[in-house]
């Protein structure tokens, strides 16, 4: 077994992948960025400001694939021979090939529903074929991050079992895995939602819109937390729980929902420290060893943020949906029927935080409103009755110690925005949000604000004593994830 | 959220907080004169955080050329002083037949007379300036080493600052609402939080123009109407891949460079409207990708941030309306910028503050005279980019 895996690798699925020349063994079908972590490698890009990148804290994982460079490989898997180096984030590939590519693909649907965790699981269960439906989901399997847990969870008790059962779509449900939605268009008769699967760019028109997009972990502020090595807690569960290989051997837990990655990491024998109050990571080209506050010194090869999660908004601004602050996130404004605006719905951990269960719930709550639109028999009442069981939970905004890191080495966002380029700004007499972000590039990088928008948001309130209710929050445009240029410049 | 009183009064008071407001009020400021911006929501939120950051002096006409010679110097002169990107990169317009050629000859007559260095290239020499162009079709290039690109946030935001040092209020998130007029005479504004006593007013609200005119009650007609352009902009790349603005009019009226944060920013000439909808839409992201590609075909494999919305304020003939309203007591309009209000900024700033402290300018303003369109004397149309 390789330095980093937890489980026995099917041995018929065995190659060999260089990186940086060196050979190393993978297991056909692993991403990049998995099999290179089971061989104990964290660092494999840098941004552009020269600071080294791993793969599961925040920020692109831009790597030269074969002599290409700027690949993701974040959604590239592994081949036998594959050959991978380190690039730079400005890095990228000059020459390139020039193909017509392929044809753009079109569905009508009744009901487009973005994401496939279990709230948008819930909406196309409860419609239960009555109306056509797609459900398109960026990772490569169905119930986002119920996919993710080995423990049981509340409601739906073994989450394998209640995936089996979930994963059980009506026929007349078209899937979309590995594919991200770029944006919800209003064309007037229909929405357009536009996704891209690899280079293939497919438009769905739909008469509804469900955006169950989910939920982001929050990255937190310490110096060096951009370090390789750092892990998002979803990140983390998902190297243990859907490919068997550890995040690291001795692993510290810091933020304010430690429990959430406990129990799985005690299930894998991993040891691990609970740190309440990080200030500083150190090593040379990873993690190796935790600072607290109170300057004790953790030694550890990975660090994993546990510190909850808040709804991710692009979808919901990009769709012309407005927010609110309440329970320490920015939520969309719902009407009574859970629509962001008139045909477009929201359901799950894209609305407020709760257990995958109540967000389940949800998603039949939202799939028996649209029934009932469309003329059918439903009773969204029994999931309101249920849903109250569940109050969402609070993911309270902490004062941050800002004061004693030392800015520069305190990222904010992973395109090299730190905590001192803010300040700067902000010292200037700048305390416009929408300022600083176009000063600064806050928000305006590969993200588009999904994991930095809200330490910006926490920060500039800090800072400037503007509640965070009262700040003017950026929108998210379209394409609200990346995508290369090659694939809309498609002409039929 | 508004983090500045509205002052009680106000000798001049600006409408509009972009860019020529902004500059206006920093030239006025530092003039000695008491100035007040109003700004409905923050600085730049109009179209002036959402362009394209292009800055040129190859117009088509004598009085755009000579405004923009005299800016460019205003750019150069402020970006030193105040420390914010400016960079004369030049424009590159890319040439695919003798027409295109021809015309382009006229105009580099024209620029050439007025000190302009523009001069017609091979299509050789346009790749060894963008080594990544696809040449195959270009037959010559238009190139003047001298136009350039600024960041539209940091010299905003720097010029802002500076009004704000020689004593300018800049007052955000407030709309101006109407205006207080006597018998003709100019007495305040209302405003979402209230009046503000003033004698002289600017309206460089742009996009917004013919509202505030209306407000005003004048009777001339300003035709400046609100068309929906948008951008794009890639992950950055290293600094100095595409130094100039690269134009080709074959390939949808496309615009294109890279900002200097590293990011290849632009447009196409798809437009919309008139309409004050700001969604970026689907079909841009199509066009401009398209045709991107076609001009430099590494671009296909960069990945797109994110697309964006703003205003061209047009006019019949893409010129703006600059200049003094007769009609009311004391009333100046500046807007109706199509694609080309950044670049002009200093200049009008100049042109504008001349006008209000000392009643004439040395610029050739009489080309805006707000009211050619009631005369009936169009210009030529300016020459536009998108
Ligand atoms: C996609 C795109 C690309 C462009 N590229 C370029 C380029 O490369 N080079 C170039 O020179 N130009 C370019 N332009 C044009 C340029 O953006 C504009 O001409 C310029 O920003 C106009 O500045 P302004 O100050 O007149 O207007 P704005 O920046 O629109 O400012 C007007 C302000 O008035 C405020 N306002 C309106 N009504 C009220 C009210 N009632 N009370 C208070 N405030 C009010 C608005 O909120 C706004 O902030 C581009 C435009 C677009 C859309």
């Amino acid at each position: 077994m390789r330095p980093l895996d937890l489980t026995e690798k099917d041995p018929s699925k065995r190659v060999t992948i260089y990186f940086e020349g060196q050979p190393l063994e993978a297991y056909e079908g692993e991403k990049v960025t998995v099999a290179l972590l089971a061989n104990g490698i964290y660092w494999l890009t840098t941004s552009t400001g020269g600071r080294r990148r791993g793969a599961f804290t925040f920020g692109p994982v831009p790597m030269v694939v074969n002599g290409v460079k700027n690949v993701n490989a974040r959604k590239t898997a592994v081949k036998d021979g594959m050959r991978l180096e380190r690039q730079g984030y400005d890095d990228f590939q000059e020459n390139v090939e020039i193909d017509e590519g392929k044809p753009v693909l079109q569905y009508v649907v009744d009901v487009a529903v973005i994401g496939a965790g279990p709230a948008g699981l819930g909406v196309v269960k409860e419609i239960g074929g009555r109306l056509t439906t797609a459900i398109i989901e960026e990772r490569g399997w169905l119930g986002g991050d119920l996919k993710l847990k080995g423990v049981e969870q509340e409601g739906f008790g073994d989450p394998k079992e209640a995936l089996n059962e979930l994963s059980d779509l009506p026929e007349n449900t078209r899937v979309f895995l590995k594919s991200v939605a770029i944006g919800v268009f209003d064309k007037g008769e229909y929405f357009l939602v536009p996704i891209v699967r690899g280079d293939q760019l497919i438009e769905i028109l739909a008469k509804r819109v469900v955006l169950a997009t989910g939920a982001v972990d929050n990255i937190m502020l310490f110096e060096n937390n951009d370090y390789p090595g750092i892990f998002r807690r979803s990140d983390a569960l998902e190297v243990m729980n859907v490919w068997g290989v550890a995040p690291g051997r001795k692993v510290a837990v810091v933020g304010a929902f430690p429990e959430e990655i406990t129990a799985e990491l005690d299930r894998w024998g991993i040891e691990y420290v609970v740190v309440p109050n990080p200030k500083r990571v150190e090593g040379n080209e990873k993690v190796e060893r935790l600072i607290d506050a109170n300057g004790n010194v953790y030694d550890v090869d990975a660090v994993i943020m546990s510190d909850g999660r808040r709804p991710d908004i692009n979808p919901v601004t990009q769709a012309g949906g407005r927010l609110y602050f309440k329970r320490g996130y920015y939520r969309p404004v719902i009407d009574s029927n859970h629509r962001i605006r008139e045909g477009i719905y929201v359901a799950g951990s894209a609305v407020s935080i709760k257990p995958h269960y109540a967000n389940y719930l949800e998603g039949r709550l939202v799939g028996a409103y649209i029934l009932r639109e469309f003329g059918f028999e439903a009773e969204p009442c029994v999931y309101e009755e249920r849903l109250k069981n569940y109050e969402p939970i609070a993911v309270p905004v902490h004062r941050l110690p800002l004061d004693e890191f030392n800015g520069e080495d305190v990222h904010i966002c992973g395109c090299d925005v730190t905590l001192r380029k803010v300040d700067d700004v902000v010292k200037s007499g700048i305390t416009d949000l929408q300022i600083i972000k176009r000063l600064t590039h806050l928000a305006m990088g590969f993200c588009q604000g999904r994991f930095c928008l809200f330490n910006g948001a926490v920060v500039v309130s800090q800072r400037t004593g503007t509640p965070m209710d009262k700040l003017d929050i950026p929108v998210a445009r379209p394409p609200i994830k990346n995508v290369k240029m090659k694939v809309p410049a498609r002409r039929d | 959220m508004p983090t500045k009183e509205l002052p009680e009064r106000s000798e001049i008071t600006i409408i509009g907080g972009g860019i020529v407001g902004v500059t206006i009020a920093h030239e006025l400021a530092k003039r000695g004169e008491e100035v007040t911006v109003i700004e409905k929501r923050f600085i730049g939120s109009g179209s002036t955080f959402r362009c394209g950051t292009g800055i040129r002096q190859q117009f088509n006409d004598e009085a755009n050329v000579q405004v923009m010679k005299r800016s460019v110097e205003l750019w150069k002169r402020y970006s030193e002083e105040y420390d914010f990107p400016f960079e004369q990169t030049g424009y590159l317009f890319l040439l695919y037949d003798d027409e295109e050629v021809e015309t382009f000859k006229r105009n580099i007559a024209i620029q050439n007379r007025f000190g302009v260095p523009t001069r017609l290239i091979t299509p050789e020499e346009a790749k060894e300036i963008v080594p990544l162009l696809d040449i195959s079709e270009v037959i010559a290039a238009s190139w003047n080493p001298t136009d350039g690109k600024a960041s539209p946030f940091k010299s905003t935001a720097k010029f802002a600052i500076k009004a704000e040092e020689f004593g300018a209020k800049l007052v955000e998130y407030t709309e101006v609402k109407d205006f207080i007029i006597e018998n003709g005479e100019i007495k305040g504004l209302k405003t979402s939080r209230g009046v503000i006593k003033t004698g002289i007013v600017v309206n460089a609200t742009n996009a917004w123009a013919k509202l505030i005119n209306a407000m005003a009650g004048i009777s001339v007609r300003i035709p400046i109407e609100p068309y929906k352009h948008q951008a794009v902009i890639t992950q950055p790349i290293k600094k100095g891949t595409i130094r100039p603005m690269v134009i080709s009019f074959k390939y949808g009226h496309a615009y294109l460079t890279q900002t200097s944060h590293g990011g290849v920013v632009g447009g196409v000439g798809y437009e919309l409207g008139p309409t004050y909808d700001l969604n970026p839409t689907y079909e841009f992201l199509r066009e401009v990708s398209y045709y991107f590609t076609k001009i430099i075909p590494a671009l296909r494999e960069l990945l797109i941030l994110r697309t964006w919305a703003g205003y061209y304020a047009k006019t019949p003939d893409s010129n703006p309306a600059i200049g003094k309203i007769e009609e009311l007591s004391d009333y100046y309009i500046a807007a109706g910028f199509s694609g080309h209000g950044f670049m002009m900024a200093p200049a009008v700033a100049e042109m504008v503050a001349d006008l209000i402290t000392k009643g004439r300018t040395d610029l050739p303003v009489e080309w805006y005279d707000p009211y050619r369109f009631e005369r009936g004397e169009l210009r030529g149309q300016a020459l536009q980019m998108g």
